[in-house]
């Protein structure tokens, strides 16, 4: 541990812990080099059809970090995922979302409408472990390699099906025609309807907001490699594969699982909550003279303790408890939020945080228990998230240097001892594995 | 043309047979040393699929999730949103601070395939229940912490929640509307709900690993990482070296994209894609001559963000024709990405959601009926299930100490007045609901008067 290292939990403070953390960051420091280690897939094949849909991308390009070897099939005109991209932007004709999830795969051209390139599909399912399909639900079971029928052919395949709607069910029947988008499954799984300003600020910013990144899509991708991962498990013990059915309009309400259960207690949605919050006061960012600092508090030791930071604690009695903080009034969530709203924006950031850190310090080597740890943070926007040392020493980014797209950057994690997720390659271009995978699985 | 498809998915995926149905990870220990909403996620996904997960708490402290919940509001003296966080889970308290309690909780980790852990980064190792003392006696052990910022780097030791990730990982400054003020957080503590899922998922990288090697290893589970692992902002910027900044309701790549409202104040999301969607949503609108248009026909000149904002407009002309029940309809047969937005109250009563297993009303033995979300995705062999609701903090001690640990009723006594383990004290959230008789509960008392379950 480097003596400039500053410690905020009490337990951290003796002399015996001292020298178990020092311990720790040697220890961290032998086990978690990537270089020369195994991959946790490497025995396991995926056939990825995705179309037009990023769950499915997503989705295999996890497996791929992971080691598995990942064969994308695209139609030879390409996956319209291809021209999905931030304003239009793209490198060498591909966009930008598409390349970022194109990590360590292979890329095959196959018409799955010809009969031929169906048969040569098969070929390739009897080698897999795990397929990925996006299509319209039965789509390629009208085409004879449904589940249904790859099963017989490779009875341990893990065939996963991701729509908005799923596999089952009349209504998933009545809708299967609806494609995938990420909007809509955010506003679908009940998220949209959370985000958004507080209900008498001014429309359209009151209305229901989407988050501003794929947050449906990767929580859908997420389930569903978690769910295959499962299933491969299962599968090593008892051979046998299974179908996992992903249904993008349940990403959301599904993870967090408060939809449902709010829905069904109190009878009614809750409003939207600007940047006030359901379960904590304060929790928020706010604006301080230089950016946006986070002031968040949850136990009382912590609001008590930022009270005495920022020089507030003649309004302590009236916040007492968490339950005087957290209401559903919101004209007085709000009293309490302008509180620390006047106070934060006299303050700069480095200020706060000073403040902050100096008092969690104290708080941690204090006898007295009550000291309360609050913390804080300042909001970033994604470039200077990028230029921040913590993430530089931990490897946040990968950057790409590819003959044909050039040099840009993607964020990768999963820092495992034993089988880190890494990135070797960007294989972005249409079918430019094919002669290699069908050589490799005589294919002709 | 699908009839014959979907009566083979419906007895596949029949929610009458689950009970039959194999759990994929029976037989898997898992160690819950967490708290809040991050780890404990995690481990209710394998407890979800059939693991053993002992949930492990400070004696009369409790996980402090327990006594929190929205609004002050409780449901049956417990929070209603830390059952389904927590369910399926065995509960012990043990106090790690006594040399004996962290005895306990070392010989549990010894027994288990994966301890998962969320204290400040160093913590664990402090209290001498780490990693580097339990691969000691279990070298097989999957050992996953989960921290804010990671193991490794200069901020390793900040603290950190769900808002602090959010913020510092770029979501937050991009979620709201440009030129504004207007940016917003993801609600629901999503930055520790999707972290602790995408835990769970390495955590089966490494089960399968192990499954193949023999091998365990340890997992550096960084919160804020795995939120920027989901933003294609960065290798956007990288590309460009401009921000993409905030968009509002816009998904800039799809065009057009964005929640209109309808005629009757309800509000639908749409968001097209691909060219044939294009021609889809042209033909719903009456206006096929758009599809013909040079400007919006291929999707990258639609993505033009001139043309993005031509297109919103007149699709919200459109929408402002329609009423929130038509937009239902229009839900059907419908070949573009379109949707309502739905509330908490639409979601729990969703009868597709109902049908589907993802929306669940449980019957527990101890809270009785609480509506909540199933599995994220269903699995036709292994299907995922809850098996209980949460239970007041230590409810499994005899049961746990006695079958897992071989521990005697003096053994367990003994403990209990050295305060190294121990149970709730008078806080809601930590105690049984009032109407339940806990004396008679044949788990809670389990062996104690010799009758066995």
């Amino acid at each position: 541990m480097s003596s400039k290292e500053k410690i905020y939990s009490r337990y951290m403070q003796n002399r015996n812990a001292a020298k178990r953390i020092s311990e720790w960051s040697s220890v961290l420091s032998e086990i978690m080099s990537p270089e020369g280690k195994p991959e946790a897939l490497s025995d396991t094949m995926v056939l990825d059809l995705s179309y037009a849909n990023f769950t499915g991308m997503i989705a295999s390009s996890i497996l791929a970090e992971a080691g598995a070897e990942v064969i994308k099939v695209e139609p030879p005109e390409g996956d319209p995922a291809r021209l999905m991209t931030p304003y239009g932007k793209t490198i060498e004709g591909t966009g930008i979302p598409y390349i970022m999830e194109c990590r360590n795969k292979y890329n095959i051209t196959l018409d799955i409408y010809k009969y031929d390139d169906r048969e040569k599909l098969c070929a390739l399912v009897k080698k897999a472990d795990i397929l990925i399909e996006t299509f319209e639900p039965g789509m390629m079971d009208g085409l004879g390699i449904g589940y249904r029928q790859l099963k017989e052919i490779n009875p341990g395949l893990i065939y996963v099906a991701i729509t908005p709607y799923g596999q089952y069910t009349k209504d998933a029947e009545k809708r299967s025609s609806l494609p995938w988008s990420d909007l809509t499954s955010q506003a679908e799984s009940g998220m949209a309807a959370l985000i958004g300003a507080l209900p008498d600020d001014p429309e359209p910013f009151n209305w229901p907001t989407r988050a501003g990144f794929h947050a449906a899509t990767y929580t859908s991708a997420v389930s569903a490699v978690c769910s295959t991962l499962i299933a491969l498990f299962f599968k090593r013990r008892n051979g046998t594969g299974q179908m996992i059915d992903v249904a993008t309009a349940d990403s959301y309400s599904s993870c967090v699982g408060f939809p449902p259960t709010i829905g069904y207690i109190w009878k009614k949605p809750r409003p939207r909550y600007g940047t006030l919050d359901y379960g904590l006061c304060p929790y928020g960012f706010f604006k301080c003279k230089d950016g946006y600092v986070a002031i968040a508090c949850f136990r009382d030791q912590d609001f008590r303790a930022a009270l005495r930071i920022l020089g507030l604690w003649k309004i302590e009695e009236e916040w007492k408890t968490l339950l005087d903080r957290i209401t559903d009034d919101i004209e007085r969530a709000k009293t309490l939020n302008r509180e620390i709203e006047k106070v934060v924006a006299s303050m700069t950031f480095d200020e706060i945080f000073q403040k902050f850190q100096e008092f969690s310090i104290k708080a941690a080597r204090s006898k007295w228990r009550g000291g309360g740890l609050p913390v804080t943070t300042k909001m970033l926007h994604p470039m200077e998230v990028m230029e921040v040392e913590h993430w530089k020493a931990r490897n946040a980014f990968f950057k790409a240097d590819d003959k044909y797209y050039g040099i840009f950057q993607v964020p990768v994690t999963g820092k495992m001892s034993k089988t880190p997720l890494r990135i070797k390659r960007i294989a972005a271009r249409i079918g430019e594995d094919t002669t290699y995978i069908f050589e490799k699985y005589g294919i002709s | 043309m699908n009839s014959d498809y979907f009566s083979y998915t419906a007895s596949l995926f029949d929610r009458s047979r689950v009970e039959e149905k194999s759990e994929a990870l029976k037989g898997i220990r898992v160690l819950d040393l967490s708290h809040m909403i991050f780890g404990p996620k995690a481990a209710d996904v394998l407890a979800e699929h059939g693991a053993e997960v002992v949930k492990v708490e400070v004696p009369y402290q409790g996980d402090y999730w327990r006594s929190a919940t929205y609004w002050g509001k409780y449901w049956k003296h417990s929070n209603p949103m830390w059952h389904f966080i927590n369910h399926s889970k065995y509960f012990v308290g043990i106090d790690v601070k006594y040399p004996k309690g962290k005895e306990l909780i070392l010989k549990l980790a010894e027994q288990s395939d994966i301890v998962i852990e969320n204290f400040a980064s160093g913590t664990v190792e402090a209290w001498g229940i780490g990693y580097t003392q339990t691969r000691a006696i279990n070298p097989k052990i999957i050992y996953a912490s989960l921290s804010t910022y990671g193991q490794t780097g200069p901020f390793r030791f900040f603290p950190g929640w769900d808002l602090l990730a959010q913020g510092t990982s770029g979501v937050i400054s991009i979620t709201g509307y440009p030129d504004t003020e207007y940016f917003f957080k993801v609600p629901d503590f999503f930055g520790d709900f999707y972290p602790g899922f995408f835990a769970a998922m390495l955590i089966m990288m490494a089960l399968n690993h192990r499954e193949k090697t023999g091998e365990g290893q340890y997992l550096d589970v960084c919160q804020a990482e795995i939120l920027m692992r989901s933003l294609f902002h960065f290798t956007y910027s990288s590309v460009t070296g401009q921000e993409l900044g905030r968009t509002g309701n816009h998904d800039p790549t799809t065009s057009p994209s964005g929640i209109f409202k309808t005629s009757d104040g309800g509000f639908v999301a749409l968001s097209v894609g691909t060219d044939e969607q294009f021609k889809a949503i042209c033909v719903e609108m009456s206006r096929e001559d758009l599809a013909d248009d040079g400007r919006y026909a291929k999707a990258l000149n639609r993505l033009d963000p001139t043309h993005a904002d031509e297109l919103n407009d007149i699709v919200a002309q459109w929408v402002a024709t329609m009423t929130l029940e038509s937009a239902r309809r229009l839900r059907e047969n419908c070949r573009f990405p379109f949707s309502v937005v739905e509330d908490d109250v639409t979601i729990s009563k969703d009868e597709w959601r109902r049908e589907r297993g993802s929306v669940v009303e449980f019957d527990d033995t101890m809270y009785g009926k609480l509506v909540m979300a199933g599995s994220a995705a269903m699995m036709s062999e292994t299907p995922g299930r809850i098996k209980w609701l949460t239970r007041p903090l230590g409810y499994h001690n005899r049961y746990i100490f006695k079958t897992r640990l071989g521990l005697s009723e003096e053994e367990i006594r003994e403990l209990e007045k050295e305060r190294v383990v121990g149970y709730w004290d008078y806080r809601v959230g930590q105690r049984p609901p009032v109407y339940y008789k806990i004396e008679e509960d044949k788990i809670f008392n389990y062996g104690d008067k010799g009758d066995v379950q």
